[in-house]
């Protein structure tokens, strides 16, 4: 699954209205690649990945997801490209506190409709992957952070999407927890996923193929 | 379906975790379906006196009486009217066949009965076979009068027993003969089985034939507008002429009718007057009391009263609307991060929009089925033990309060839904 963008803009409705987030970003990313971006804080990184999950749309520009231009798309297209296609970790775990692990990591097998009996056991197999075997029924609030950030990624992984977007998944974590999900994020590179991820910390971002660098809303190279 | 399947799950687990918040919406909907089964009831029985009316008194109703009253006429010109007698009731019936009962009737006050060596004091009812037509709310022991003892004057007569006879003991009998002067009656009859005995009506002796028994108060008809009804003795109106109970030359009956299809009522009208015109030479002699106006005002009454009722219950359904709308929107705004949770992982708005409602639908049935609990309770036995009488529920009511309730529910949940199913997934994942 293959990215393409150009002239990519945003800007923000309402607060500073007028001052864009993204200013003409193009890029293009192969299927497989681990890309990492950076940049200041403020800079549109977050922004850029939204956009990228289709979770928020650009203002200008245009983003080519498979070939297939995401303004084309209708809501339910998006939704079904983020359940299928698409992982995402974000830096404050957005995990449902209610629920215990293993039913955070049905919730994207839920929405696709897999049977509940499979849905359990994949859920199983994903925690045991991410080394969280034997603690699928607590709650987020009983985990660390650490362990609470493989307990995303294994939702993320849940519906065996071709790419991930993290927006600095270890920005929550010391540097051991960190340590241990950058190699997760590294193995499922190997496996052949498409990992972009955000990060401030440069040692992380050394360890990618590629690195975006921004600065108010563009792209530096 | 699987889609629902899961909403109903998260629902199920929503409104368990937060009790408080559940129960003060459902405790909205269902004030809402008590009023609502109350109402439902009110209706019913509404319905019910007015087919009891018809059944029992009949809509089409007048009566015929003299006409002493007549002011236009200049008193040297003044004539007496004339007399209604038992042939005029024979000749109106057989000349208007339509009309489904002409009922003759002349009281007699202050008669003296005498039974066994006991004297009380009575009324006596000189009527026709067609009394019985209307209005007869009673237990018949005995025959009835028939047209045999009309046209040979026979001396039998019918006696009336009352449901509850007044108390027979002696301070009560001296007090009550002050306003109640047939109390004695009423008791002798509750006391005694007359049936097949003679009796002496101002020295005439009379054969019971029959005895009416008033149902009791719980078993007579609930009707629109129940008749004033106090009979002691019934004999046949021939019979009382012939022995001089009234004087055909000097007392007028009066005509109690009931003109049969009250869609007809205006024509049946028109058809008596014209009937007293040709008989008497004039109808201003005659007062018809149309009494069908009277019904029927008493019956826009019920049905004004029902339909305050029902207005009240659909109010009380808008109240518990409202509030499953405004705690809803509580609920989608207090959990807005999770809504951007669930369209990250793929959930689509129609996804979110179907977690809401069926959510405040699920509160909106727990709402129902409770109200509908408590609207039996309070309509069957609270009513009952208050001595109001139990609302007549039936099993439809609370099943129609239930799915409203649910129904009203969904309704209200609808914008706070849409409001959900609206966030942009990037915006409701960055709210705390
Ligand atoms: N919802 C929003 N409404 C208005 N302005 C916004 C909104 N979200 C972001 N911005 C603005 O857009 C710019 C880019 O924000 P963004 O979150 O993409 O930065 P970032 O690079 O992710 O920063 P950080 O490293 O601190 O997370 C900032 O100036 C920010 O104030
Ligand atoms: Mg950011």
């Amino acid at each position: 699954m293959s990215i393409s963008c150009s002239d990519l803009s945003k800007t923000y409705e309402g607060g500073h209205a007028g001052w864009p987030a993204l200013r003409g970003v193009s890029f293009e990313i192969k299927p497989g690649e681990f890309v990492a971006v950076t940049g200041p804080s403020g800079c549109g990184k977050s922004t850029l990945l939204n956009i990228l999950g289709l979770l928020d749309e650009p203002s200008g520009g245009r983003y080519l997801l498979n070939g297939r231009s995401i303004l084309e798309m209708s809501d339910g297209e998006r939704s079904d490209f983020r359940r299928d296609e698409l992982g995402f970790i974000f830096q404050s775990f957005n995990l449902l506190n209610r629920l215990p692990a293993a039913d955070n990591v049905c919730l994207p097998m839920m929405y696709a409709g897999i049977p509940r009996a499979e849905m359990h056991h994949r859920a199983h197999e994903l925690l045991a992957k991410v080394g969280l075997k034997g603690k699928e029924k607590k709650t987020p609030l009983e985990l660390s952070g650490g362990e609470r950030q493989r307990v995303a990624i294994a939702r993320a992984l849940a519906n065996a999407p071709k790419i991930l977007l993290a927006d600095e998944p270890t920005g929550n974590l010391d540097s051991a927890s960190s340590r241990e999900i950058m190699d997760a994020l590294l193995k499922l590179h190997a496996e052949g996923i498409t990992v972009i991820m955000v990060t401030h910390d440069r040692e992380l971002a050394a360890r990618a193929q590629r690195n975006l660098r921004m600065k108010d809303g563009r792209l530096e190279e | 379906m699987r889609a629902l399947f899961n909403a109903a799950r998260t629902g199920i687990a929503e409104v368990r975790v937060h009790k408080m918040r559940s129960v003060l919406s459902f405790m909205a909907i269902a004030v809402g379906s008590v009023v609502f089964i109350d109402s439902f009831a009110t209706i019913v029985s509404t319905y019910d006196r007015l087919q009891k009316q018809k059944e029992v008194s009949g809509i089409a109703r007048l009566k015929i009486t003299q006409d002493y009253d007549q002011t236009n006429s200049n008193p040297d010109e003044y004539t007496p009217p004339p007399n209604i007698t038992y042939e005029t009731a024979m000749s109106l019936k057989s000349k208007l066949p339509g009309l489904y009962m002409v009922s003759p009737e002349f009281q007699n006050w202050r008669n003296t009965l005498e039974f066994e060596g006991k004297r009380v004091v009575t009324t006596i009812n000189g009527v026709t076979p067609e009394w019985a037509k209307r209005d007869f709310v009673y237990k018949l022991k005995g025959r009835f009068l028939d047209w045999q003892d009309l046209e040979n004057k026979l001396r039998v007569c019918v006696l009336v027993r009352k449901a509850v006879p007044p108390p027979s003991n002696e301070l009560t009998k001296t007090r009550m003969k002050q306003w109640n002067y047939t109390a004695a009656f009423d008791v002798l009859v509750s006391h005694n089985d007359m049936l097949g005995k003679t009796v002496k009506i101002d020295g005439v002796t009379f054969t019971v034939v029959g005895i009416l028994e008033e149902l009791s108060p719980s078993k007579q008809p609930d009707l629109i507008m129940p008749q004033a009804r106090d009979y002691k003795v019934l004999a046949p109106a021939t019979t009382l002429a012939h022995y001089g109970f009234f004087d055909e030359e000097y007392d007028s009956l009066d005509l109690n009718v009931d003109a049969g299809d009250e869609n007809n009522f205006e024509e049946s009208l028109k058809l008596i007057e014209n009937f007293l015109k040709i008989r008497f030479g004039g109808d201003e002699f005659f007062m018809i009391d149309n009494q069908m106006e009277t019904i029927n005002e008493a019956i826009d009454a019920s049905v004004k009263q029902s339909l305050v009722t029902i207005s009240l219950g659909m109010l009380a359904f808008l109240a518990g609307g409202i509030g499953i709308m405004n705690i809803t929107l509580a609920t989608v705004f207090a959990r807005t991060k999770e809504i951007g949770i669930r369209r990250a992982v793929g959930a689509t708005r129609g996804d979110i929009m179907l977690q809401f409602i069926v959510e405040a639908a699920m509160l909106g049935l727990i709402g129902g089925v409770l109200g509908s609990g408590l609207g039996y309770l309070w309509g069957v036995p609270v009513k009952e033990l208050l001595g109001m009488g139990a609302s007549p529920i039936k099993p439809w009511m609370p099943a129609v309060s239930v799915l409203i309730a649910a129904f009203t529910a969904f309704v209200f949940a609808l914008y706070p839904a849409w409001v959900a199913a609206s966030l942009k997934p990037a915006d409701a994942l960055r709210t705390e």
